[in-house]
């Protein structure tokens, strides 16, 4: 293995255009792809899909888990779009932590792991400073230190004079929001190793070239790191969209003050689980799959404009 | 971006505001981890009550309640039985999980696009959904109350992020690579193992690092799942100590998730140094 | 049978699943090791209680070396949830302790066996029949209390009496409690009591001084939009005139004590049930005491012997027989309630209780006077709650949550309440 050849000078030589070069070998390796997809199909079809088949069935009864179920059409959909007014106040909550967390935690993840890179003395300290909070999750402990922290007469109040967060409407959902922006762990780590992937020879070449820091970091940074700042963007989206634990324990699960913590996941679990109507929660889940998905469509529709593949050797 | 160091003076001060500009973001990033710290040696009447960080007197009864176990299974059972399911769960993980990456990001097979599609909408259904579902499965499978629940669907690749992150790697690597490979006469499993998997290092590393943590702190799968005390884990048992219907124990519960974060921390520590070996020591540089 | 159906869709579903998977790879629990037969018990609780669960089953595996009891508990939430989830997968425990609030969901759901198929394993003579049946569904015994409750004033003594406000006592009224809350309010300066008006239990207190109900008995809503109304707005006054606590506080209410203003020390007392009240005797430092609640404006009284937890048998086990046998070791058995004592309450058989009692201790000890002191002066308590009611607790709270920020009127948020609760009710 000598390749030392730079994608991002993309040499085109052995372009194979769909494939078109390797005629023979195609089948054997068509067998091969279902070989390493195996396990993957085995999971997907018993685990995934044949419970989803089951939650898609569910969203159209009402079931109350104990009770078999009873085929009502759409009626819990169309509850839910026109008889249930806290339905809408969960999607308007959900849309504003989207809003509030998702650029903000990749922001500071990005920003941290760009700093951490050029950070020579301590690495592996500040990794693993940074990524502690992270090892938490949102346990139990953790919720009852947020709600300390962001109470009346506690940390923040004392610093800011805003007073409690997590007991007041109006910024109870922030509380929430940078519980999961505190936890950039998982962004960071990947943003960490997508730029440990770039080649040192493409900063190289391009300081040959008189570039400066800044025009490395465009031309050479962030191209080469996009498929990850792709990746990062799309699951944190998806992540906040289905947002639920910083919620729950931050709200001790009521979602509240006065429903402003309450997210769209929060309250799925809420129908489904506190007041039994597992059909009506589904037909949730279907709502928000589907919205998530047209979401994530867009993204990949866009991505095709800025995510750079160096095994696809152009855009 | 790297510095590419020529000793220039800005440099210098450059990283010291550098390290200044990092101290003072931690400072206020480990002040709820102080404040975790802090509250596991705080007396009952102080753990929720005192909004103040230190406390009072330091009880160390705390710890001692938590190190006797609960429902007399020790601490160290819980341990091991945490350990069990993260490290299984990693194994499961890293090894399904770059597989179907590698058929998804590098070979070409009809309804490629479509998978694909189908493999990334299953993430974006809440689990809550399909829960009783899944449990349903199980339980049909006489799985319940073994850990196969929590680690079967692992080896199954069926947490999509992770795929879909390998993929993402993978994606990134050039061609060029296995074609060089292919025409040393290499087949798909060998240019995988021998050529793909080691340069896909560090988002190897980062699943193994993600799964076992998530796994561990995964408190809700393995509630529903365990049955016998016994079988139960760390994360489970820090929970029992508090009970709404009756009398909680919160200083202990502090002092058990201290505990439960101990592996962790040193899993996490033992493996980071990994991530940064990238490109630089796996073979590409050559 | 609806049993019937839900197993043959359970199945259904699962078949799909079978065909898929290799059907071996077995570790099936279920198994007894030796002949013996295995019975899988759970319940919530905390540590204590598990401890002494855990001795009270030994002794019945002791008494009975055919039989062996697998034990398991979690905290209540968490519980909850898992023993929902096992009943929807079919796979409900043997033997499992329930709320009060549980029981018709898991009845009518066919999750529990009708007691009575068991009568001669399980004895249910020495139990009160008012508190017994409250353990029935449509007339059929489907769970057994297992000890007792009651609602109490919960107040930090010290504070209280240094106030010089008159204590709490029997057959006082709701306005003479808010009179309370106000002086101690001026006279301590902080909130007399927590904000009641989130409480649905307090709410079941008043109503039923005022010989109303919470629901009627046949599963409907026990009370009007009126009724809710004035509720609401008679804690919504106190709470603008600083007797009880502000919203800022009310809301981070969790269910433990320590997330209490009083176990924060910044109200002088609490509502809540007599057992879990032990726990503000950690956090307060002059103890606390426990007061009789509120009657009615004629002395009716509002608060009853609530069971605290009851156990019931699976449907589906196929040992029913040593399950009922195991539910009637721990209600019935002496031995039993001697390590029991009041972890679950103050017994309901009343042998055990007179044997008990004066055994009890600490604090345990408080709440049995205080019971002692209550008996005979209570009525009947109320059914079991129909199973809608599991969705209308966190509806109440957060309706009026709505009027304690100031979002919503007394009215509206009652009449809000009231719309969701017939849906529920008929669903």
């Amino acid at each position: 293995m000598t390749t030392t050849d730079v994608p991002a000078a993309p040499d085109r030589r052995a372009r194979t255009p769909g494939g078109a070069t390797e005629r023979r070998p195609r089948r054997r390796r068509e067998g091969a792809a279902w070989v390493f997809l195996s396990p993957w199909v085995l999971g997907a079809t018993v685990l995934t899909l044949l419970p989803m088949a089951v939650s898609l069935y569910l969203s159209f009864t009402d079931y109350n888990l104990f009770d078999p179920p009873r085929w009502v059409g759409l009626r819990n959909y169309t509850q839910m779009f026109t008889e249930d007014p806290r339905y809408w106040r969960s999607v308007r909550t959900t849309l504003l932590y989207v809003a509030l967390a998702v650029p903000l935690q990749l922001a500071l993840a990005l920003l941290v792991a760009l700093a951490l890179k050029s950070v020579k003395r301590g690495k592996g300290f500040y990794r693993s400073a940074f990524y502690a909070p992270s090892l938490l999750g949102a346990s139990m402990s953790i919720a009852l230190v947020w709600r300390a922290v962001f109470n009346d007469g506690g940390t923040v109040d004392n610093l800011l004079g805003t007073g409690g967060w997590v007991n007041r409407p109006g910024w109870s959902l922030l509380a929430v929001a940078l519980l999961t922006v505190w936890q950039f762990g998982a962004p960071m780590v990947i943003f960490l190793a997508g730029l440990q992937q770039i080649p040192p020879e493409l900063y190289e070449a391009a300081a040959v070239d008189g570039a400066g820091k800044w025009r490395q970091f465009v031309s050479v940074t962030l191209p080469m790191l996009s498929p990850v700042l792709f990746f990062n963007l799309v699951l944190q989206t998806i992540q906040a969209f289905q947002v639920f634990t910083p919620a729950f324990a931050v709200s001790a699960g009521k979602g509240g003050p006065a429903d402003s913590t309450l997210v769209y996941t929060l309250y799925l679990y809420d129908r489904g689980f506190v007041a039994s109507h597992m059909g009506y929660a589904s037909a949730m889940a279907w709502v928000l799959l589907l919205a998530i998905g047209a979401v994530t469509a867009v993204l990949f529709r866009t991505s095709r404009s800025w995510v750079f593949y160096a095994s696809e050797g152009d855009r | 971006m790297t510095s590419l160091t020529v000793a220039r003076k800005p440099v210098r001060w450059r990283r010291v505001a550098l390290h200044a500009g990092c101290l003072a973001a931690l400072l206020v990033m480990l002040y709820p981890l102080a404040w975790l710290l802090a509250t596991s040696l705080k007396p009952a009447d102080e753990v929720i009550a005192s909004l103040n960080l230190l406390p009072s007197r330091l009880e160390w009864s705390n710890y001692s309640t938590a190190l006797e176990g609960v429902n007399d299974v020790s601490v160290w059972r819980l341990l091991g039985n945490s350990l069990l399911i993260a490290g299984g769960a990693v194994l499961g993980n890293v090894l399904s999980c770059s597989l179907a990456a590698y058929a998804f990001a590098r070979l070409r097979f009809r309804l490629r696009g479509p998978l694909f599609a189908f493999m990334i909408a299953t993430i974006m259904l809440p689990h809550h959904a399909v829960l009783i579902p899944q449990y349903i499965v199980f339980n049909q499978l006489g799985l319940v109350n073994t850990y196969w629940p929590l680690i079967l669907p692992k080896f199954l690749a069926t947490e999509a992020f992770f795929v879909f992150l390998i993929v993402q790697f993978m994606r990134g690597l050039p061609r060029e690579l296995e074609e060089a490979a292919r025409i040393d006469g290499c087949g798909p499993f060998r240019s995988f193992f021998s050529v793909v998997l080691p340069l896909t290092r560090p988002a190897l590393i980062t699943t193994a690092i993600f799964t076992f943590i998530w796994t561990w702190n995964d408190f809700f799968t393995q509630l529903i799942y365990l049955f016998d005390p016994d079988k139960f884990t760390l994360t489970l048992a820090l929970r029992s100590f508090v009970d709404a219907s009756s009398t909680s124990a919160f200083g202990p519960m502090f002092a058990m998730s201290v505990i439960a974060l101990l592996p962790i921390v040193l899993f996490f520590l033992a493996f980071q140094r990994f991530l940064v070996e990238g490109m630089a020591s796996s073979g590409l540089k050559g | 049978m609806p049993g019937h159906r839900t197993k043959t869709f359970r199945t259904s579903a699962a078949a799909l699943a079978l065909c898929a998977l290799l059907a071996g790879c077995s570790g099936s629990a279920e198994s007894a090791d030796g002949g013996k037969v295995v019975l899988r018990y759970t319940w919530w609780g905390n540590p204590d209680r598990a401890e002494r669960t855990e001795r009270a089953v030994a002794l019945f595996e002791e008494r009975h070396p055919d039989i062996e009891v697998r034990t398991s508990f979690s905290g209540y939430d968490a519980y909850k949830q898992k023993l929902a989830t096992q009943a929807a997968g079919g796979d409900a425990p043997d033997v499992m302790q329930l709320d009060y609030r549980q029981i018709d969901q898991y009845a009518s759901g066919g999750v529990l066996l009708d007691l009575a198929q068991q009568r001669d394993a399980l004895r249910t003579s020495a139990i009160d029949p008012g508190l017994l049946a409250t353990g029935r569904v449509d007339g059929t015994q489907y769970a057994v209390p297992q000890g007792r409750g009651t609602e109490t004033v919960v107040y930090d003594v010290a504070a209280w009496k240094a106030s010089g406000v008159p204590l709490p006592r029997e057959g006082w009224s709701w306005d003479e409690w808010a009179d309370a809350m106000r002086a101690l309010a001026r006279k301590t300066g902080r909130p007399g009591s927590v904000d009641p008006g989130q409480s649905e239990d307090a709410f079941e207190v008043w109503l039923r001084g005022q010989g109303k109900s919470l629901y009627t008995g046949d599963g409907g809503l026990g009370f009007t939009v009126d009724d809710l109304t004035r509720w609401w707005t008679f804690t919504d006054v106190l709470r603008r005139e600083g007797a009880v606590s502000p919203a800022e506080q009310t809301t981070q209410l969790d269910g433990s004590v320590e997330n209490t203003p009083l176990g924060r020390g910044t109200a002088v007392s609490d509502f809540n049930w007599d057992a879990p009240a032990s726990g503000y005797a950690a956090l307060i430092e002059g103890g606390v005491a426990l007061g009789p609640m509120p009657s009615g404006a004629d002395g009716t009284p509002g608060q009853y012997f609530k069971p605290s937890m009851f156990l019931g048998v699976s449907a589906d086990s196929p040992h029913a027989d040593a399950a009922a046998r195991l539910v009637d070791f721990m209600i019935n058995d002496a031995l039993a309630g001697d390590i029991l004592g009041a972890t679950r309450g103050i017994p309901v058989n009343e042998t055990v209780r007179k044997r008990t009692e004066p055994l009890l201790t600490g604090f345990d000890r408080t709440i049995a006077d205080f019971q002692d002191s209550l008996e005979g002066a209570l009525e009947d308590p109320p059914q079991a709650p129909p199973s809608g009611d599991n969705a209308l607790q966190t509806t109440f709270a957060r309706d009026y949550d709505q009027v304690s920020y100031e979002r919503m009127s007394p009215r509206e948020a009652a009449e809000d309440y009231v719309t969701e609760a017939k849906a529920e009710l008929r669903s």
